[in-house]
Parts: structure tokens; C-alpha cells; sequence
């Protein structure tokens, strides 16, 4: 349903027009923001309905890990337990802010399809929902490295503006991660099983339980890990460490590349999509 | 300042249908298909097309109420959606101006896991209204529904019709100017039939158009003024409603 007074409607007319259409798309589920919060905010109330600690439980669960996976390597590492016990925190729960954007980025399309044959909602309206519906969820998991910072004193030295950029930019890169493989899921049925597959692969390959020191130089591993500088833009400076600015340049260059990428992809397919569900 | 009076006009308006058939979506026939190389230029990434409408020509105006009579398959539901802004056209274009409101399939963004009142602001948020419009209305509604304490409770512990109830109050508690219809819709026990029906009704007064497509031809002889009969994704010309015969006898 349109709230708009106005719908204008048109057949093809050049892949230029295609772009313009795209646009409007995005600008109208700006307008409607509050629209995709709802979405996202039911979505969370509603999975954890009935349970009592609701999205906390998953906090529960990633806590648990953190102190296990935070002190048994720490051990075998042989690397003082308040040195890797928060390196391990930020990256578990950062890493599952990536994932799960772009895990359930699949499912963004498909699970919309009943509003979207039949009413004209913005198509980025549910992308959005779905960042959203992620960033609540982080809200939850951000009390295990408020925990652990103050616990280990690294409060007095991280440098909180500059994370929160970081975040920014996790966010940004993300997102368009996220919209792709929806795009893409709701044409090929086997990208969401090959997309949850490469998450898989890719926490072990990112230094999220073990240092990236262990390499004595750079290695490819890291510099040719785009979640490698996800993370490390988050956590060096919670760490109070400073990130390098390479990984700032490549996350400029990969947010604008991949969103020029996912734009064009959805200018092309937009009208498609719908039949695709 | 003065909205524009409400209009229809769909000028050549052609819908075709990429059918991905249950091969076509995954993606080992795909890269398959490109490997082998036959069959990727006959159409767009190995789909057959279908239309489902072609050249359809349409011009409303404030006060119409439009039937769409047709066999099953005949395009009428994809016309709706078309007009609802959820299918575009391939050619030639729909422009509408006024605020839309599609009854296609009242089940829509029902979530069977929260209660009455969540769905209520749920689909209040996806017609489009804000969260304090609906808290207005929500008394109304709830009203309407006549579920009383049952609002509070899931949905998924109401009966068919108790949801059927919800799902129409809910549905209905939209403003529109254009009025999309996919059967005129019938829910709940005979009371609340004829408390739906004079509800529908007073929605369809005030919207400035109603298209509706049925089967039921007295039904749309009793609530249209104009009707279009659709056959193979080919429409006729608008027709008034007291020609109904003829048109079918055509």
C-alpha cells in the first residue's frame, strides 16, 4: 500500500531510468524508516516471545564462549588471559554482527515476498530490516565488552569515538554484503547454503580466536581478508591500539565498490525481483 | 492544498511473467546451462516468459467502481497487483493518483505468535499509517473485532474466524482513495458478516475508486457501475455495468 497520493508506474525505458527508479526506491524507504524499525523491532520481540532472558540468551551463550574460548587459549597460547580474553570478545561478537547480517541477508527477500506481491513498499525497506533487526541484537551482546573492558581496565585507554567509526564502517560494508545475497538468494536457491558455508569457513581464517601477531609479517591471510579489517577497525581501538590506516583505506574502497556493485545489481533486477520469489 | 482528484489510467499496459521454474532457480542448472552453452540466449537467463497482460487500457476516475470479470488465470489478480504498485509493467505504464489500498490477501503480516493488538499495529504500520494514527484507531478496531479480552492473547489461539475478524478490522482500518479488491470479502459468523459488509461498504463510499474482481456477477451488478471482462491477459474495453449480457455474451 501506497501512502503516497501519487504512483506512476512505467515500462522499461534504458538502464539509466533503471537507476533513477533505484534511487527512488532507497529515498522511499527512508521516508518510511520508521517502517523497517518496526519490522526489526517485531522480528526481535517476536522470535524471543515466551522466553525470559529473550535476546540475552544468545548474549548468555556468546558470554560463555568468551570466557572459555578466552582463558583455554589463552593457556595454550601461552598469552596472558587479560590480553586475549577481550581480543576473543570483541571478535565473537563482532564477527556475529557480520554473519548474521549477511546470513540472514538471504532470507531478506524471500521472507518478504507476501508484502511485497502485493503492495508497492520500498524493496529497501527490508533490507534495512534486517541491518536493524542485527544492530538490536548487537545492543544485546555489547554488555560482554562492557563487561570485560572494564574488568581488564582497557576503559581507561580505548578510544571510543574512534571504534564507533569503526562500527560505522562494519556497518556500511555489511549491508550491502547483505543485500546482495538476498538479491541473489531469492534467484538461486543455493546461495544461502554456500553463503553460510564461507561464514563458516571465514571465522576460522579471521583472527577471531587467535592474535594476528602470530605471523611474524604480514600475511595474505590478513590483508586479503576483508573481515580481517572489519574486525580490526572495531577492536584496536577498544583495545586502545591503533588500526592502520590500510584497513581503513581498503574498507573506503570496498564500501564504495561494493555498494557501486549492489546498487547496480539491484537497478538492474528490481523489477524482477518479486517474480523471483 | 487540494490533492489532485483521484484517477486510474493504465496506457498499453503489458505484464510479462519470467516463470523460474523449480530447475531454473538453482544454480547448478544455471552454470550448467552457461557451460554447455546452448540455451542461454533463447531467453533472459533460461526462463520462459509468460504474459499475462497485454495492451490493457484503463481510464477511472472519482465515483468508479470498476468489476474485473474473467476465467481462472485470465490476469485479473495480477491487473490488482499491478495497480497495488507490486508488479510493474513491462510496457507502457499505470499512474494513480491517490492513496491505495490493496485487500488482496487479508492474511498479510499476520503473525500468528503475537497478540491481537500487535498485529493490529503491525499491519497499521505496513498500510502505512504511523504508530500514534494507530493507537488512535486502536480502540476502534478492537471494537469492530468484538474479540474483547481476546485481543491480548495470540493469535495462533484463535479460532479461523476470530482471526478471519482480526485480520479484516485490521485490514480495513485503512484510509484509501483507490480500493483494490480480490473478492468481496466475506469473513465470520452471519453477524459479523453484515457488520463487515456495512463496514466495507462505508470503506468503499469514501474511497473514490473501487476495482473488484469476482466471479459473483450479481454481486459486482449490486457494487460496480463499470466492468472489464479479461480473457488470456486481453481486456475489453470498459463497459457499463448494465451491458453486463452483452459483454458475456461476446
Amino acid at each position: 500500500m501506497e501512502t503516497a497520493t501519487h504512483m506512476l508506474r512505467t515500462g522499461r525505458r534504458g538502464t539509466l531510468f533503471e537507476f533513477h527508479m533505484a534511487l527512488r526506491d532507497l529515498r522511499a524507504s527512508y521516508d518510511r524508516r520508521g517502517l523497517a524499525w518496526s519490522l526489526a523491532w517485531h522480528d526481535v520481540v517476536s522470535r524471543y516471545r515466551g522466553s525470559i532472558l529473550g535476546p540475552f540468551w544468545i548474549t548468555l551463550s556468546m558470554g560463555l564462549m568468551v570466557l572459555g574460548i578466552g582463558v583455554l587459549y589463552a593457556k595454550l597460547f601461552s598469552i596472558p588471559v587479560q590480553d586475549f580474553l577481550p581480543f576473543v570478545a570483541i571478535g565473537i561478537v563482532f564477527f556475529g554482527l557480520i554473519s548474521g547480517m549477511i546470513n540472514e541477508g538471504c532470507e531478506t527477500f524471500v521472507n518478504a515476498s507476501g508484502m511485497l506481491s502485493q503492495t508497492s513498499l520500498p524493496m529497501f525497506t527490508f533490507v534495512w530490516r534486517t541491518v536493524l533487526r542485527n544492530l538490536i541484537n548487537l545492543a544485546h551482546h555489547l554488555v560482554i565488552i562492557v563487561v570485560v573492558l572494564l574488568v581488564y581496565g582497557y576503559w581507561r585507554t580505548a578510544n571510543v569515538p574512534l571504534a564507533l567509526l569503526g562500527v560505522l564502517f562494519v556497518i556500511v560494508n555489511a549491508s550491502w554484503l547483505s543485500m546482495l545475497v538476498g538479491i541473489a538468494s531469492a534467484r538461486f536457491r543455493d546461495i544461502p547454503q554456500i553463503v553460510v558455508s564461507i561464514m563458516q569457513f571465514a571465522i576460522f581464517m579471521t583472527p577471531v580466536f587467535w592474535k594476528p601477531d602470530r605471523f611474524p609479517d604480514r600475511h595474505a591471510v590478513l590483508d586479503l581478508n576483508p573481515f580481517y579489517h572489519l574486525l580490526q577497525v572495531v577492536r584496536a581501538p577498544l583495545l586502545g591500539e591503533a588500526a592502520g590506516g590500510h584497513s581503513y583505506l581498503i574498507l573506503s574502497i570496498m564500501a564504495l565498490a561494493g555498494w557501486a556493485v549492489t546498487f547496480t545489481v539491484f537497478a538492474l533486477t528490481r523489477r524482477r525481483i518479486v517474480h523471483y520469489l | 492544498m487540494k490533492a489532485p482528484p483521484v484517477t486510474i489510467s493504465c496506457r498499453d499496459l503489458t505484464l510479462r511473467f519470467p516463470v523460474y521454474g523449480v530447475d531454473a532457480k538453482s544454480l547448478k542448472k544455471h552454470l550448467a546451462r552457461v557451460t554447455v552453452g546452448g540455451r542461454l540466449g533463447s531467453s533472459m537467463a533460461g526462463s520462459t516468459e509468460v504474459t499475462a497482460l497485454s495492451q490493457v487500457n484503463l481510464e477511472l476516475k472519482a465515483g468508479d467502481r470498476l468489476g474485473l470479470i474473467g476465467h481462472n488465470g485470465s490476469g485479473k489478480t495480477t491487473l490488482l497487483r499491478a495497480l497495488s504498485g507490486a508488479y510493474e509493467p513491462d510496457e507502457g505504464q499505470i499512474e494513480i493518483q491517490g492513496r491505495i489500498a490493496a485487500l488482496l490477501d487479508l492474511s498479510l503480516g499476520i503473525d500468528p505468535s503475537a497478540n491481537g493488538y500487535d498485529n493490529i499495529r503491525l499491519r497499521g504500520r505496513i498500510a502505512g499509517l504511523s504508530s500514534r494514527e494507530i493507537e488512535e484507531r486502536m480502540e476502534e478496531i478492537g471494537e469492530f473485532t468484538g474479540l474483547g479480552p481476546f485481543l491480548a492473547m495470540p493469535v495462533k489461539t484463535y479460532s479461523a474466524g476470530m482471526q478471519a475478524r482480526l485480520a479484516f478490522a485490521a485490514a480495513t482500518s485503512v484510509e484509501a482513495d483507490v480500493l483494490l479488491m480480490d473478492e468481496w470479502i466475506a469473513v465470520g459468523d452471519a453477524d459479523f458478516q453484515k457488520l463487515a459488509h456495512k463496514r466495507l461498504l462505508k470503506l468503499v463510499e469514501r474511497a473514490g475508486i473501487l476495482v473488484l474482481a469476482s466471479h459473483d456477477l450479481d454481486l459486482l451488478r449490486l457494487y460496480c457501475n463499470k466492468v472489464v471482462r479479461l480473457e488470456g491477459g486481453v481486456a475489453s474495453p470498459v463497459t457499463d455495468i448494465r451491458k453486463l449480457d452483452e459483454l458475456l455474451a461476446a
